[in-house]
This record gives structure tokens, sequence and C-alpha cells, in this order.
């Protein structure tokens, strides 16, 4: 497989928008993944996440902005779909046709595929291949199509909820063959809206909201630059600590007795630590949210 | 906060469980909204017609020269294709005889088409499972659809008979016509569910349901034809018709036989459901293949192995057809040798060229014409069908362009209606040939090749309709062949103006082999279909592919 302009980006989404109607599915969104990321693309259902992909793999024609895949035009699928592979939401297969079949067409169409390791991935999901689609639960569906776009070893995965019809078991499997992918230097884009597996396989993460990409971050970024949850402890009552709760960057203050109390942090810690200068401070923790309690920030204030 | 559990676009899968008894009713519901658009189209097309070739055969008064119209009537390719004529002399008869046929296969294969699209096809994408997963059970879910599609078929055989009543051809016959066209449909409709029981996929469930419908058709032809198995009428539809004879004979016997048919069919469908799972039909095939199709690694390949299945089952059809008519040739030059006077009449009214066994294949080829249209159609519809399912998005994620795709699925269709061309050419021959009618194979050949142009453009059509109206793909490519030959009957008849008439395909095709081809004719057919289907690959690359 002829390899892609090295300095280009594996996926650039320039302003791009999709309106199907009077709905706006997605909305200037701007987004850029460098070669070797995997990035963590999350949504809850109905964010638009589909629809971004299905502009990106030139399935769906934008109604604004522009997407490339590895500087080649989205629209222009014989070249740019030389260096990627996709996973859909619904695996959707021609009943009659046997997985093995199914995995060979798709390897015999594109560019070129590893049969060695897909013979390899077979095992490992343990998919059996000579059974008739029409037989296959939706995981058995979308193993197939995952066997097929790791297989390829393109350069850009793309991966619409690749995990939702699968056990813990393959799962499991699953990450590890995205630690792979990445250790090998492929790029991943991965929709999701579950938080564990963005987490456990993500190093940046675009929170997407009614088509709004409302956050891009690295996962530590992430984080730190949300809340931080303090938890202080007191060796005397301070009645002055009243006034934490005015402190702009305070939210949230609770006393859970006279001599405990927890805010919510956000923002730079300095005026709050001045505060708690002049007390008898007899113990102090400042934990880190969760990316669930990111994840319900954002979705939280969702208007209706 | 809603967006957090904002409902997938799934249907339905917010839907709370029902209990059964409305859950019955719902499935009625739902089965009633799927067919009231097709069913108020049909029965307008089918009231509008009947009642037009009626108000049209009175409106002349006469004028159909009585020396023309039996000679058109007594044709035996005419013959062949509509049965004998009966009571030509009413507005009824006359339009019951040049409509009767086209309208029962229509609402035949409509009302087929509609019952497996509601049974296997709903079953096929999910919908059942939803419905079956309360307390409703498989039966109950077969019997309901299966009553709502028999109604669908009877309010349009009603629509038909109501057309004529108001247009003055008499009650009786109005009424005993739409009865046996509502009976026609009805057997389509339970052929469908008997068909959606044994097969698991909806195209198979079709393909049988139609198959035998026009094999019914079949038997028909050879009733007629063979004195000595006239009896056979009494099994199809179509002979039912023929023996009603409504404005003539004015039978209601044979209408009791068709409603046990239908009462037959449908009871069979109840009962086939028992014993086989949701989502599978009782005759699943084999689960497991353990060698992989060679076929399956090009695109091309895969076109290929798309289009065996269905073009096996056509050719069988086609070649049972023509050999079926290539033998019924001696009935026509027997017919011919006992009837100087109609020959003479013929060539009078300008119809010589149809005397001959020549104009006898010429003629019934324009069915070729028709069948090989629907055949095209077919394809590039199952292709809409293939997308729809998102069945296409694994290999569109592919490097493959949707207007390469759809240019090879178009290649392989068209060699595919050059296959079944040739394939019914020689069977007219060998059929020709069996009885000694004096029909040479390249002549056979050469009638059967003439219609190709037909059938490209209603590849041209369906693939312009896959690019602007993917939602309209079968009855979009099957306008040129169907909506032409009705285009051209109806101006032969009542004399249309010659550019009305010109806009029929059919207007551009010379009776091979009676006649020597029309080549501008045939070139500027493909011309069309080819700017047709430019333009449909255009609009298929540019357009959001459906899921
Ligand atoms: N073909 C379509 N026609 C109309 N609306 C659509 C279509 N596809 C998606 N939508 C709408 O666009 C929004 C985003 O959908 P989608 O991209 O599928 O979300 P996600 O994948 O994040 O769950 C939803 O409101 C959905 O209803
Ligand atoms: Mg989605």
């Amino acid at each position: 497989m002829a390899a892609p302009a090295p300095s280009a980006p594996a996926l650039r989404l320039d302003g791009l928008g999709k309106r199907f109607g009077t709905t706006d599915a997605v909305v200037d969104l701007s987004l850029t993944v460098p070669p070797g990321e995997v990035f963590g693309f999350l949504g809850p259902n109905g964010a638009g996440k589909s629809t971004t992909i299905r502009m990106l793999l030139g399935l769906l024609r934008p109604t604004a902005g522009a997407a490339r895949v590895f500087d080649v035009p989205a629209a222009d699928v014989e070249r740019a779909h030389r260096w990627l592979a996709y996973v859909p939401a619904d695996v959707a297969l021609w009943p009659s046709m046997t997985g093995r079949e199914c995995l060979d067409l798709l390897a015999g169409v594109g560019p070129g595929t590893d049969g060695r390791y897909r013979d390899e991935l077979v095992e490992r999901f343990a998919l059996d291949p000579d059974r008739r689609a029409r037989t296959y639960s939706t995981g058995n569906r979308q193993k197939v199509a995952l066997v097929a776009a790791f297989s390829t070893r393109a350069p850009l995965l793309v991966l619409d909820e690749p995990t939702s019809g699968l056990d813990p078991l393959m799962e499991r499997e699953f990450r590890a063959c995205i630690a792979e992918a990445a250790a090998r230097g492929q790029t991943v884009f991965l929709s999701s809206h579950q938080l564990a597996e963005v987490e456990a396989v993500c190093s940046r993460v675009g929170i997407l909201r009614s088509g709004r990409l409302v956050e891009v971050a690295g996962l530590a970024d992430l984080r730190r630059l949300h809340r931080a949850e303090v938890v202080v402890e007191l060796g005397t009552a301070a009645p002055d600590l009243q006034h934490l709760a005015d402190l702009p960057a305070v939210s949230d203050l609770r006393w859970s007795g006279p001599l405990r109390l927890e805010l919510s942090l956000s923002g730079p810690p300095g005026a709050v630590l001045r505060a708690l200068g002049d007390a008898d401070v007899a113990h102090l923790e400042v934990r880190e949210p969760t990316l669930e309690e990111i994840f319900l920030d954002y979705y939280g204030q969702v208007p209706a | 906060m809603t967006t957090r559990t904002a409902p997938d676009r799934a249907p339905g899968s917010t839907t709370p469980p029902v209990p059964p008894r409305s859950a019955a009713r719902a499935a009625t519901a739902a089965a009633l909204r799927e067919v009231r658009r097709g069913t108020a189209v049909l029965a307008l097309v089918c009231g509008g017609m009947t009642a037009m070739v009626a108000l049209q055969y009175r409106g002349m008064d006469g004028a159909l020269g009585a020396g023309s119209l039996a000679a058109l009537a007594e044709n035996p390719a005419i013959r062949t294709l509509f049965g004998p004529p009966a009571g030509l002399d009413t507005a009824g008869g006359f339009t019951v005889w040049r409509t009767g046929t086209v309208l029962a296969v229509l609402v035949g294969i409509w009302a087929a088409l509609t019952a497996t699209r509601l049974t296997r096809g709903d079953e096929e994408a999910g919908r059942w499972d939803l419905l079956l997963s309360g307390r409703l059970r498989l039966g109950t879910l077969v019997t309901r659809v299966l009553a709502v599609v028999l109604c669908a078929a009877a309010l349009v055989g009603a629509a038909a008979g109501l057309g004529l009543a108001l247009a003055g051809a008499g009650v009786r016959g109005s009424v005993l016509f739409g009865a046996c066209l509502a009976g026609t449909g009805m057997v389509g409709a339970a052929l469908g569910v008997v068909g959606a029981q044994l097969f698991g996929e909806r195209r198979s469930a079709s393909g049988l349901a139609v198959a035998v419908l026009l094999g019914t058709l079949l038997v028909r032809m050879v009733a007629d034809g063979v004195p000595a198995l006239s009896w056979l009428a009494w099994t199809t539809p179509f002979g039912l018709t023929g023996r009603v004879a409504p404005f003539a004979a004015d039978r209601w016997p044979p209408l009791l036989a068709l409603g046990l048919l239908v009462a037959a069919l449908g009871a069979l469908a109840v009962v086939l459901h028992a014993g086989r799972d949701v989502g599978r039909g009782r005759w699943a095939g084999r689960d497991r293949r353990t060698r992989p199709s060679r076929l399956l690694t090009s695109l091309p390949g895969l076109a290929v192995h798309r289009v065996r299945r269905p073009l096996a089952g056509w050719a069988a059809g086609a070649v049972a057809y023509f050999l079926l008519i290539g033998l019924l040739a001696t009935t026509m030059t027997d017919f011919l040798r006992d009837n100087a006077a109609f020959a003479e009449l013929a060539a009078q009214a300008g119809f010589a060229q149809l005397g001959s066994v020549q104009g006898y294949v010429a003629a019934l080829d324009t069915l070729l014409a028709l069948a090989l249209g629907a055949f095209a159609a077919g394809r590039v519809a199952a292709t809409a069908a293939d997308e729809a399912a998102g069945r296409l998005a694994l290999l569109y994620s592919r490097p493959v362009a949707r207007a390469r795709w759809a240019a090879v699925e178009a290649g392989t269709t068209t060699l595919a209606v050059a296959v079944l061309a040739v394939a019914a050419g020689l069977a007219t021959w060998a059929g020709a040939a069996w009885v000694d009618a004096g029909l040479g194979p390249g002549e056979a050949l050469a009638g059967a090749l003439a219609v190709l142009p037909v059938a490209l453009l209603c590849l041209g059509a369906a693939i312009a309709a896959l690019g602007w109206a993917p939602a309209a793909v079968l009855p979009l490519g099957v306008t040129p062949a169907v909506g032409g030959y009705l285009l051209l009957v109806f101006s032969d008849t009542f004399g249309w103006p010659s550019a009305v008439r010109a806009l029929s395909p059919f207007a551009h095709l010379a009776a091979v082999p009676a006649e020597p081809w029309h080549a501008p004719g045939a070139a500027g057919m493909v011309a069309v279909a080819a700017a047709l289907a430019a333009l449909g690959l255009a609009g298929y690359a540019r357009r959001d592919v459906r899921t």
C-alpha cells in the first residue's frame, strides 16, 4: 500500500456541518487528528457522531465545510479510502454470504490485507467464519467488520461505536487490538458513548453535544481543566470559611459536619488556599473528577 | 436534560411494551399504514383505466371498425396473450378483453410483492422482533397481515369494477369483473404470504410468489391452446376469469372456485407459519459453507454472484414461456389455414404481417420486452435495497466509488438481460421447430434481441431513479416498458395523436422477425438509455447514502 503524505494530518475537519431537513445534526465542526493518535469521539446518542463519521467517509455530503483524510478530500473515496478502514455502528452483511466470504470480498476490493493477521484476529475474536451472515448476532457481525478493518493495517481506523454488541471478553480483545494498532503507529478515530472504553484506549478526546464539538483535550488536560473536588477536614471549627462560597472559583460548598467541608473548585486554587491558610486544616484532599463526572458536566446542562 | 437519553433513530425503540390484545390491533394498524398508499394508487390506476377505456369505447360509437377489431381480436398472438375475446360488442366486454389480463397481472404481482414486503420484509428488518417480544404470537401476526393484504387486493378489484360501472358498462358484468380482479390479487397476496413462510429472504419469497402467479398465466395459455387440457383453466385465476366471461356469459360458479383457491392458499400460509422461527423461513438452507465462493473477491465477481440466482430463475421462466409460445405456433398456423377469411381480413386491416408465424412471434416478443425491463429494473432495485439496508456501507468504505459499483452492476445486468433474450429466442425456436412451424433459429433470436433497447431503457430509467429518487427505483424503472406498452395499446385502439404514440418505446420497434430490424429506432433508444444512466450515476455519486 502506498503510504499517505507523511506530514498530513490523518483527519482534518473544517467547519463541517450537516443539516437534515430542519435538524442540524452537525454544526461547524473543526478538528484535526494527527497521525498516530488514538482519538476518542464522545457523545450521547443522537449527538451526531455517526453523521460526522459518514461525512468523513464520503457517504454523506456535508452541507457546510469539508473533510480531508491525509489531505485527500473525503469525497474522493477512491483515493481517500486507500488509507482507511471503517467499522459502522450497525454492521449489515449480505445474509447468504459467510463471514469468510465477506472478509474475502472486503480484502479483494481494497488495496491490501494482511492474511496472517486476519486469521489470527478471527481466532482472537472467536469468530466462526464459515457460518452464513444471517445466523450472526449483532456482535458477530461487528466482529466481521472489526477483523476486516484491523487486518487491513490501514493508517487510519474509523470506528463507530464498534463494541456496542461485544461481550466483555471481546471488548478486552478489542482494546488490545487498538493498543497494537497504536503501537504500530496507526491512527484511530473511535466514536463511543462509553467513557470507560475511551478512558482505556484514547489519548485525546473530543466531546460532541447536539452536533457541536464542546471540548477537545488530552485525557489528562481534560481532567485538570475541569473542576477538582476538594475535601477539607478541620482541627477546630472555623465559621469564617462560610465565605468560601463567595469565591468565584468555588461552587457547590457542602458542610458534612462542623469540621468537614467539600467544595468543587474550577480554575486556579490560589484564592481558596489563601482562605484556608488561616484555618486549622487537619487534612486536605484534592481529587480529580472521574471522566463520568466531566461527561455529566457537559450533558447535564443540555437544553431540551 | 433530555439529550442524554435522546431516542436513536431506530423506529419504535421507545415504544413501551403493549398488552396482547392491543398488540394485535397495533400490528393490524401498522400493516394498514404500510399498504394504504399503494392500495390507493393502484385502485386509482385500475378504476381510472377501466373507466377510461369503457368511456372511450362508448365515445367512438362503433367507429372501431368491426373488421379491424375482429382482425385484432382473432389474431392468434393476441389470443394467446389476452385469451379468447368475449363480448367485444359491448363497452364492458371490450374493456375486460383489452385491460383484464394486464390489470390482473399488475394487481397480482403488486399484491404478492406487498405481502412479502409486509411479512418477510418487516421480519427481515427485525421489526417483528419487537411486536413478538410481547405476548403476540407469530400465527396471529401472520393472519392479521394476510387479512390486511387480502382486503387491499379486494379493494383494488372493487375499484376496477366501480370504474367500469360508473362508465356505464353494466352493473352485473362490472361486479363480476371486479370480483375476478380482486380474486386474482388475493391469490397473489396469499402466495406472497406463503412464500414468506418458506423463505428467509424477501427476494426469494417474492420470486416464488411472482413465479407461481405468472406460472398460472402460462397454465391458462395451455388451457386455451390445447383443447384436451382446457380443464386446467379451473386451476388458475386467469383461466377462471375467462370462464366467468364478464359482459358475455356472466357466469358466477367459476368465482366460487376462485374463492376456494384464495381460501386454500390463505390456509396454507397460516398453516406453514407453524414450525419455523421468527426471522427464518421453513426452507432455510444450510447455515454453514466451508468453501467460500471464488467469485467474491472483486466487484465484477460480486455482481455476477448477486445476479446468478435471479438470472437462473428468470431464465427458467422465460424458457418455459417461450417454449410454449413456440409450441403453440401451429395452433396458429392451423387457425390461419382454416380461416382464410381471417387472413384476408387481417391483410385488409393492415395487419398482414401479423398473420404469419413471424408476425405471431414478433407480437409475443413484446411480452419479452416487458419481462426484460422488469428484470433490469429489479436488479437496480436490489442495489437500492442493499443500500437502504446498510449492506453497502462496508463496501463503500473501501476504495470503491458508488458510481463504479453501480456501473459494474449495470454492466452485469446488461449482460444478464442479453442472456435472457437469447434464452427466450432459442426456446421459441425450439418450440416452433418441434411442431414444424417454419421459424428459423436466426429469426427467433433476432426477434428476441430486437426488444433489448426497451430493456436498456428500463435499466437507464432505474439507474436515473437510483440517483435521484431511490425510493421509487422499481416503479420508475419499469415505466418505459409497462407504461410504454399501455400507451401504445391505447394509442392504437383509440387513435390518439401520433405525437403521444411516439412517446412509447414500442412505437420505435419493428416487428422483428416479420419486419426488418429498425436500426435508427434502436440507436435512439440506446442513446436515451445511456443518457439516463449517466444522469443517474452522476446523481448517485453526489447524493447521500441512505441507511
Ligand atoms: N438520514 C437522516 N435523516 C434525518 N435525520 C438524521 C439522519 N441521520 C441522522 N439524523 C439525526 O441527526 C442527529 C445525529 O444522529 P447520529 O449522527 O446518528 O448520532 P449519534 O451517532 O451520535 O448517535 C440525530 O438527531 C438524528 O436523528
Ligand atoms: Mg451513531
